[in-house]
C-alpha cells in the first residue's frame, strides 16, 4: 500500500512550549517497500508515524494510504483505518501481560475479516512452541516476536515499527529485523521502521531522514543488505 | 472475545479487591431482599388473618351492663357486628394468662395446632407463651386453682402484639400469653367488652356517641388506636422504610469502590488499552470488554445477595411472626418485584455508571495513553503550598504530601469510616436508650406502683396512699391526633414532671405539661398553644404548653385535675383511677390494674433480643469497615507500588514504609469517626421523630462518653485490622518493581 504525506505540519504543547514536530512534511512511499525513517530522539520521526497510522492528528497537508485520505476522518473512521490496514509494533512490545502468546495474538485476529492462520503465523515468527507461554515468561525478543505475530495475523497493508529493536541486543534485533524483512516479502507489506540506528537503513529500501520535524534527506536504496549484515549502532 | 480471558484472570489475581466490592454488593441486595421478604409474608399473613378471622374493627367496655336487645338494635342501625366477650387475667408462674371466651363472629380464634377447647375444663393458649413456659398439648395449666387441659395452640386477631396494657411498649410472652376457653367454662368474674366489626375497619359515624348515650363507656378503642393491631402495621411500614434506606446506602458504597476500582484498573492499563485502540479496537468493544469486571462483580453480588436474602427471609419470617404472634398461614411469601428490582436496580445502576467511567477514559487519545502518564507537572497544589506542609522532616512531609494528592482516596476513607460509625453508634444509642427510657420515665417520673382504673366516675375521697387522677382521651380541632390528657394533682408523690432532672411540677399552674412525644408529633414546644378538642361532645380548650416532660412513652398531656374536670363537664373532685404504692384491695370497682414494675421487667427482658441486634449491628459495622478500609488501603500499596519499592532498595524497613504510606489516612479515620458521632446522634433523633406518630414513643439519642469510648475502640481496631492485611501486600511488593516502573 502506497503512503502519500503532503506539506504535513504538526505542533503539540509541552509544558509551556509550543514544539513544532513536524514542519511541511512530505514524502512518497511506494507499495510493498520497506522504509527507514532514521533521526535523532525529538526530530518528530515518531510523530510522522503516528500520523500515518491514524493514532495522532496533524494540524494541515495531507495524508493518503492506499486510497484513504486521512485528513477529514472522524475517530471512528480513523479506528476503521487501523483496523483494516495497519499493524502497529511497539518498542515496549504492550503485550497484554494476563494473556498467554497465543490469546495476545489472537488479540489481533479478531480484528481482521481475514485473518493469517494462527499456527501458521506463530511458527513463522518461531513462538508456536511458546504459544502457552505468558509474557513474563520470555524475553524481550520473544515478546517482539509475538508482537509482530499480533499484528501480523491482521494481514495488514502496512506495519508501522517503532523502534522495534530500540530495547534488544543485536542479536535480538537482527533476528527481528529478518522477521520484518520476511514479512514484507512474504505478504507484500509496506514497512515502516522508525529508529535512530542508523545501519538498520541499509536493509531498507529507502531510507527517511529527520530533524528538527523537518524530512531533510531521502533516497532510495538500490542494494538493500540482508538483516544480519546491517551495522549495528 | 478473547479479552474476557483477561477480565477473569485479572479478577482471579485482584481476587481480594473485586470480592470486596462483591461481598458490599451482596450485603446491599441480601438486606434489601430478607427484609422485604420478610415483610411481604408479615403483611401477607397479617392482611389473611385480619380479613378471615374478622379482626375487630374497635372495642369498648361500658360501665353498665348492655342487653343482647341492645346490641341487636345498635346492629341493625350500624351495620355492625358486635359480639360480646369476657376476659379474666390469672396469674401463672410470675407470669399472667388473659383468658378470653370463645367467639364466632368477630376476633374469631385461630387454632394452629390441636383443636380448639370444647368442654368447660378445656383451653387453648397461644403458642408463644406454651414455648416460653414449656407448656406441650395435653399438658394441664392451673388457673386460680382451677386445673385445664391445653387441646391446641390459639392465635387471636386482636392480640398480634401481645401486650398485657395497650400502654405497654413491648411484647414479652414471658411475662404474658393469652388463651381462649369455651363459653361454657367461664363462671368467673370476667370482665366484659363488646367486640365490633365493619368489614372496612372504620367505626361508623355516630356509633360511639349512641352508645355514650345509652351508657357510661369506660374505653373505646378503635383499631387504628390499638397497638395490639396496629403495631405490626406501624412495624410494617417502619421496616418498609429501612428495606430501602440501608441497602441503599451500601449500593451507594459499593457502587463507589467498583468505580474507583475500575478508574485504578483503567489506569494500570492504560498503556494496554491504548495499544489495542491502535490495534484498531473500537471504544465500545473496550466499553464492552471493561464492563466484563463490573458483570462479574454485579451478577455475583446480585446472584450472591437475591440467594441470601431469599434464604435469610424465612428465619426473619418466623422471627417476625413469633413476635407478632401470627399465624403461619401461608409459609413464605415474596413478592417477584422484590426479586426483579434486587437484581435489576443494582446490576443497572453498577453497568450504567461503570460505562459512564470506562467511556470517559477512552475519550483519551490513544497516544496520549501510550505514553507514560504525567505523574506531576511540577506545580504544587494549593493544599500543597499551606505553610503546615512545609514544614518538619522527610517523613511528615512525604506523608502530608502523599494526603493532599489523594483526595478523593481520603473521602472515600472518611465516608467508610462515617459509615461504621453511624451504624455502630446506631445500635449503642438505641441500646443504651432502653435503658434511660426505663430509667427516666419510670423510675424518675412515674413513682407509682400501680396505676388504679375504675370501671366508673369516682368521687369519693382517695386515701393517703393514693394519689387521684383523670384519665380521658381528647382530639385535636383540626389535628388526627389522639392525645390522652391526664388531670393530676399539683401536689401528687406519684408522677414528678421533669426535664433534665428539674422538677417541671409548678409550671402545671401556667398550662400544660406534656410528653416528649406528643411534643414531636405536633412539633410543638414550650409557649406554644394547643386546641384540645372533647370526642364525645367537640368542645374545645385552648392550653399553653408550659413544658415538655423526659417522659418518652404515649402521646401524654398533664393538666390540673380541676381544670380537666371542668372542661369534661365532671365534678371538680371526680376521678377515673389512682396512682398507689400498693396494689388495690378491693378489686370490686376496679377495671384495670397497669403494674409498673411489669412493664419495667417487660422492658428488661428483652434486652437479650436489643443486645444480639445491637452485636449484629456491630458486625455489619466491622465488615463494612473493614472491606471498605481495606480495599482502599490496598489500593494505596498497588499505587505506590514503585516508591515503596524504591524505599525498600534504599535500605527503608517495612515498618518505616509503612508508616510512610499506609498509616497516612490515621487523620481522616480520626477526623470521620469524630465527626459522625453528632451526625449519628441527629440521625437517630430525626428518625424517631419520624416514626412517633406511629410508635407513640422516643428515644433518648444522647451519646454518653462509654459510647465514644467503645466506638473509638472498634473504629480503631478495624483500621488497625485493614492495614494489618494491607502491610502483607506491602511486605510482597518486590525490590524489582521501582526499576521495572523506571524502564516503562
Amino acid at each position: 500500500m502506497a503512503i502519500f504525506a503532503n506539506q504535513v505540519n504538526k505542533t503539540y504543547q509541552s509544558g509551556e512550549v509550543t514544539v513544532q514536530a513536524l514542519r511541511q512534511a512530505s514524502l512518497e512511499v511506494q507499495d510493498k517497500k520497506i522504509i527507514t525513517i532514521l533521526g535523532p530522539s525529538g526530530s518528530g520521526k515518531s510523530t510522522l508515524l503516528n500520523v500515518i497510522g491514524g493514532i495522532d492528528r496533524y494540524d494541515s497537508g495531507s495524508i493518503k494510504v492506499g486510497g484513504t485520505v486521512l485528513d477529514q476522518l472522524k475517530d471512528r473512521e480513523l479506528t476503521d483505518y487501523r483496523r483494516k490496514f495497519v499493524g502497529f509494533i511497539f518498542q515496549q512490545y504492550n503485550l497484554i501481560p494476563t494473556l498467554t502468546v497465543e490469546e495476545n495474538v489472537e488479540v489481533g485476529r479478531e480484528l481482521s475479516q481475514q485473518p493469517l492462520d494462527m499456527k501458521d503465523t506463530l511458527e513463522k515468527v518461531g513462538m508456536w512452541d511458546k504459544k502457552d507461554k505468558f509474557p513474563s515468561q520470555l524475553s524481550g525478543g520473544e515478546q517482539q516476536r509475538v508482537a509482530i505475530a499480533r499484528a501480523l495475523i491482521k494481514n495488514p497493508q502496512i506495519l508501522l515499527c517503532d523502534e522495534p529493536t530500540g530495547a534488544l541486543d543485536e542479536e535480538t534485533g537482527k533476528n527481528i529485523l529478518k522477521l520484518l524483512k520476511f514479512v514484507n516479502e512474504q505478504y507484500g507489506t509496506t514497512v515502516l521502521i522508525i529508529t535512530h540506528n542508523q545501519g538498520i537503513g541499509e536493509m531498507a529500501h529507502s531510507v527517511i531522514r529527520m530533524k528538527s520535524g523537518e524530512i531533510v534527506d531521502s533516497f532510495e536504496n538500490e542494494n538493500p543488505v540482508d538483516p544480519e549484515k546491517v551495522t549495528w549502532s | 472475545m478473547i479479552l474476557k480471558k483477561s477480565v477473569y484472570r485479572t479478577l482471579k489475581e485482584k481476587k481480594f479487591q473485586y470480592a470486596g466490592v462483591a461481598v458490599l454488593l451482596l450485603l446491599a441486595v441480601m438486606l434489601y431482599v430478607s427484609l422485604s421478604m420478610a415483610i411481604t409474608t408479615l403483611e401477607s399473613r397479617n392482611e389473611t388473618f385480619s380479613e378471615d378471622y374478622k379482626q375487630e374493627s374497635f372495642h369498648f367496655v361500658a360501665g353498665g351492663s348492655v342487653t343482647d336487645e341492645q346490641l341487636s338494635l345498635w346492629e341493625d342501625e350500624y351495620n355492625v357486628t358486635l359480639e360480646k366477650r369476657k376476659y379474666a387475667d390469672f396469674e401463672v408462674d410470675d407470669s399472667t394468662v388473659r383468658v378470653f371466651t370463645t367467639t364466632e363472629s368477630v376476633n374469631t380464634p385461630y387454632i394452629a395446632e390441636g383443636r380448639a377447647p370444647t368442654s368447660g375444663q378445656e383451653l387453648a393458649i397461644s403458642k408463644v407463651y406454651a414455648e416460653k413456659h414449656q407448656y406441650q398439648i395435653g399438658d394441664a395449666i392451673t388457673l386460680d386453682e382451677r386445673e385445664f387441659e391445653i387441646t391446641g395452640f390459639v392465635y387471636l386477631p386482636d392480640y398480634i402484639y401481645m401486650v398485657e396494657q395497650m400502654t405497654d411498649l413491648l411484647a414479652d410472652a414471658e411475662k404474658f400469653g393469652v388463651a381462649v376457653v369455651s363459653s361454657s367454662s367461664f363462671s368467673v368474674n370476667a370482665q366484659t367488652e363488646i367486640l365490633g366489626w365493619t368489614g372496612n375497619g372504620d367505626v361508623p359515624d355516630g356509633f360511639r356517641e349512641a352508645v355514650s348515650e345509652e351508657t357510661s363507656l369506660l374505653q373505646f378503642v378503635n383499631s387504628e388506636e390499638n397497638p395490639r393491631i396496629g403495631f405490626v402495621e406501624t412495624e410494617i411500614e417502619g421496616a418498609k422504610g429501612m428495606t430501602t434506606t440501608l441497602p441503599l446506602f451500601i449500593l451507594a458504597l459499593s457502587i463507589a469502590m467498583v468505580l474507583m476500582l475500575m478508574k485504578r484498573r483503567m489506569e494500570m492499563q492504560r498503556k494496554e488499552i491504548g495499544t489495542l485502540m491502535a490495534l484498531g479496537y473500537r471504544k465500545k468493544e473496550l466499553v464492552r470488554h471493561y464492563l466484563g469486571y463490573a458483570w462479574v462483580i454485579g451478577l455475583v453480588g446480585t446472584v450472591g445477595g437475591l440467594t441470601a436474602g431469599a434464604g435469610l427471609s424465612v428465619p426473619l419470617s418466623n422471627l417476625y411472626a413469633n413476635y407478632f404472634n401470627l399465624p403461619a398461614l401461608s409459609m413464605f411469601d415474596w413478592d417477584p418485584f422484590v426479586l426483579v428490582i434486587g437484581f435489576v436496580i443494582p446490576l443497572l445502576l453498577l453497568i450504567l455508571l461503570t460505562t459512564f467511567a470506562i467511556s470517559r477514559t477512552l475519550r483519551t487519545e490513544p497516544l496520549t495513553l501510550l505514553r507514560p502518564k504525567e505523574v506531576s507537572n511540577g506545580k504544587k497544589s494549593w493544599l500543597e503550598k499551606l505553610p503546615l506542609l512545609q514544614k518538619g522532616g522527610f517523613i511528615r512531609r512525604f506523608r502530608l504530601r502523599l494526603l493532599v494528592r489523594n483526595k478523593a482516596r481520603s473521602v472515600y476513607i472518611f465516608i467508610g469510616v462515617m459509615f461504621s460509625t453511624v451504624l455502630l453508634l446506631f445500635g449503642l444509642i438505641t441500646f443504651n436508650s432502653m435503658d434511660q427510657l426505663v430509667e427516666t420515665t419510670y423510675k424518675e417520673i412515674l413513682k407509682y406502683d400501680y396505676a388504679v382504673h375504675y370501671q366508673s366516675l369516682m368521687t369519693e375521697e382517695t386515701d393517703e396512699e393514693q394519689s387521684p387522677f383523670i384519665m380521658n382521651e381528647l382530639g385535636l380541632v383540626d389535628e388526627d391526633v389522639k392525645i390522652t390528657a391526664y388531670g393530676i394533682e399539683n401536689d401528687n408523690a406519684f408522677i414528678q414532671l421533669s426535664a433534665q432532672g428539674e422538677s417541671l411540677q409548678s409550671n402545671l399552674s401556667e398550662g400544660a405539661i406534656i410528653s416528649a412525644p406528643l411534643a414531636a408529633v405536633l412539633g410543638v414546644g414550650e409557649g406554644d398553644e394547643i386546641h384540645l378538642q372533647n370526642s364525645l361532645n367537640s368542645d374545645t380548650m385552648h392550653v399553653e404548653v408550659a413544658a415538655v416532660a423526659d417522659l418518652y412513652i404515649g402521646n401524654n398531656l398533664y393538666l390540673p385535675r380541676e381544670e380537666l374536670n371542668d372542661f369534661l363537664g365532671f365534678p371538680e373532685e371526680a376521678y377515673t383511677g389512682t396512682w398507689q404504692k400498693q396494689p388495690p384491695e378491693n378489686s370490686g370497682n376496679v377495671y384495670m390494674v397497669e403494674d409498673k414494675q411489669k412493664a419495667i421487667d417487660n422492658f428488661e427482658s428483652t434486652t437479650g433480643a436489643t443486645r444480639a441486634s445491637v452485636a449484629g449491628m456491630a458486625i455489619f459495622a466491622v465488615l463494612i469497615g473493614v472491606i471498605v478500609l481495606t480495599l482502599l488501603t490496598n489500593l494505596i500499596v498497588e499505587e505506590n507500588s514503585p516508591s515503596i519499592s524504591l524505599f525498600k532498595v534504599m535500605g527503608y524497613h517495612d515498618k518505616e514504609v509503612s508508616k510512610l504510606v499506609l498509616s497516612v489516612y490515621t487523620p481522616i479515620v480520626l477526623i470521620a469517626y469524630f465527626v459522625s458521632i453528632p451526625l449519628a446522634s441527629l440521625s437517630l433523633e430525626q428518625t424517631m421523630n419520624t416514626l412517633v406518630q406511629e410508635t407513640g414513643f422516643l428515644m433518648p439519642t444522647d451519646v454518653a462518653w462509654w459510647m465514644v469510648v467503645i466506638g473509638f475502640i472498634v473504629i480503631l481496631l478495624t483500621y488497625w485490622l485493614s492495614l494489618g492485611l494491607s502491610k502483607r501486600k506491602l511486605k510482597n511488593v518486590s525490590l524489582q518493581e521501582a526499576l521495572k516502573k523506571q524502564q516503562d
